[in-house]
């Protein structure tokens, strides 16, 4: 689905590589998570891949076409992403309004903006707050109304870019368990992208990066055989892992393996 | 004090006047605007204290709760009367002061002129209060179209003014947050000559301006990936719809207009 190759970047030319010779490919249908700490260089290739950084050397292609300034406008009808600051991806004045401004933006007939719309909200479950103001939402239930913004527009690809790092914990599962439950439903491709090893669980592939580069590839077992890169990348092992490396053989388990082997 | 104001507030209702479209109320209270002007003697502006009543009973508001919004322009109020009081001479003379005598003429264009002041700060109030901002800004879009012939941007400042209305909650959380960490950290700002309280002001305005910008800048990339490209090829989600209430309302303004023409 995307394709990066040798991508390079430098926010400035007397500063370290922001991303350091990228090369990489998401499946269709994955849901890849990019883990790194901060300043590690994943919001980056977020914004290369959107085409909002455009200095870049490399190539990127999306669905085998190479991205140009030409075609990014075009190219990035494929994706739709979902910051981290609930408030500042917010564009219209009411849930709903802000579901459907990207779909007024694609010039689609009013009839089927409001079967999408009310279809998008739906799948997050936030029909019943369809006239609310911002304000008067949680954070949590933003972050739910910017995912079902992104959805109604069917990408083919979900970008989230720390989306839930402003969040409570429970705002946290619960958009991690919208995610699921999408994930399943449309097989929409997802780059989930944070700095929480806790948040990874539901990732086909796992990617860690760490100052600009790609350190470890692979899926969660694996990423969880090489404890000390993961440390190296300035990344936090969850309770689990922990307990798993002091009490067992240090292999990967979910919190109720975890229950069971104990 | 900011939730105290009622000049800009709205209040969802589901009257007649709330079911309206957006547009005819705009160009109603223009009009009534018009009208308040000819107003000339007790009789019409009897007839448009009676008109602002019946619209306020068909709000489903309470009148003395839009009095109670003209606190803020009561100052402006109390002084227009006493310039009249004062400065307009004519008819009997009332109380001779020596150095400034009241004339009856004076005593009653302030009256009306401060009637006329309350008229026009109620009209636009019963407004605000029973049409959301972004119905209002869909209006002043749609009533503006005609501009975009001599190349006005109608459509970017509906789209600005929306977003910054949509912004202002978001800004007041945030300036208040700031002023607590300023405070927690010794900032007094209620204390002080004035100069030293504008002073205070300064370690919150800088870091809500850097935290504007940042937001403007998010803002822009999120409009940006989900396609905004200005107004070509863009379609409209909210709808505005014209009904025959609202043609009757607009005919019922012109209607008053005429007839304080006629009796002036």
């Amino acid at each position: 689905m995307i394709e990066l190759n040798n991508l390079t970047f430098k926010y400035r030319e007397d500063e370290a590589y922001a991303l350091d010779h990228i090369s990489i490919s998401f499946k269709k249908g994955d849901w890849t998570s990019i883990i790194g700490h901060n300043g590690s260089g994943k919001s980056t290739l977020v914004k290369i891949i959107m085409g909002i950084n455009e200095s870049y050397d490399g190539d990127i292609f999306v669905d085998g076409e190479k991205l140009t300034e030409d075609n990014k406008h075009q190219l990035r009808k494929h994706f739709a992403i979902v910051f981290q600051n609930p408030d500042n991806q917010f564009v219209g004045a009411t849930v709903e309004d802000d579901v459907a401004f990207g779909l007024e933006n694609l010039g689609m007939p009013r009839d089927e903006m409001i079967e999408r719309t009310n279809y998008a909200l739906g799948l997050v479950g936030m029909s019943d707050f369809k006239n609310h103001e911002p304000h008067r939402l949680s954070g949590g239930q933003k972050q739910r109304v910017a995912i079902a913004s992104a959805i109604a527009l069917q990408p083919e690809v979900l970008i989230l870019d720390e989306s839930t790092s402003m969040l409570d914990p429970e705002g946290r599962q619960d958009v991690l368990n919208i995610l699921k439950k999408l994930h399943g439903q449309l097989d929409t491709t997802i780059l989930y992208i944070t700095h929480d090893l806790t948040e990874i669980s539901s990732s086909d592939k796992v990617v860690v990066m760490n100052k600009g580069a790609i350190v470890l590839e692979g899926d969660i077992e694996e990423i969880y055989k090489n404890k000390t890169l993961l440390r190296q990348s300035n990344l936090k092992l969850p309770y689990t892992m922990v307990i798993s490396e002091a009490l067992l053989n240090g292999e990967y388990v979910t919190h109720e393996e975890l229950v069971d082997k104990l | 004090m900011l939730n105290s104001m009622l000049l800009g507030r709205y209040i969802p209702g589901n009257s007649i006047v709330h079911q309206l479209d957006p547009r005819a109320k705009l160009i109603s209270v223009i009009l009534f605007m018009i009208t308040v002007f000819f107003a000339n003697d007790w009789l019409t502006y009897g007839i448009l204290i009676l008109f602002i009543l019946l619209m306020t009973k068909l709000a489903k508001l309470s009148i003395i709760f839009l009095l109670n919004g003209l606190k803020l322009v009561l100052i402006l109020l109390i002084f227009t009367f006493f310039m009249h009081i004062f400065l307009t001479k004519g008819g009997s003379v009332l109380i001779d002061g020596g150095f400034f005598t009241i004339e009856s003429e004076g005593v009653i264009t302030g009256i009306f002129i401060t009637i006329r002041l309350i008229l026009l700060v109620i009209i636009t109030t019963l407004m605000t209060l029973t049409t959301s901002p972004i119905e209002l800004t869909d209006a002043i879009e749609k009533l503006c179209k005609p501009l975009k012939a001599i190349k006005v941007p109608v459509h970017e400042i509906a789209m600005m003014m929306s977003i910054s209305l949509r912004f202002i909650p978001t800004l007041m959380d945030e300036t208040d947050k700031i002023i607590k960490a300023q405070s927690a950290r010794g900032s007094t700002f209620m204390t002080g000559s004035l100069k030293s309280r504008i002073q205070a002001l300064i370690p919150v305005f800088i870091p809500l301006f850097m935290s504007a910008f940042k937001r403007a800048e998010e803002m822009a990339i999120a409009m940006e990936v989900r396609g905004y490209q200005g107004e070509a090829g863009r379609t409209h989600y909210r709808l505005l719809k014209w009904q025959r209430r609202d043609t009757i309302s607009i005919i019922l303004l012109i209607m008053l207009g005429v007839l304080l023409l006629w009796l002036r």
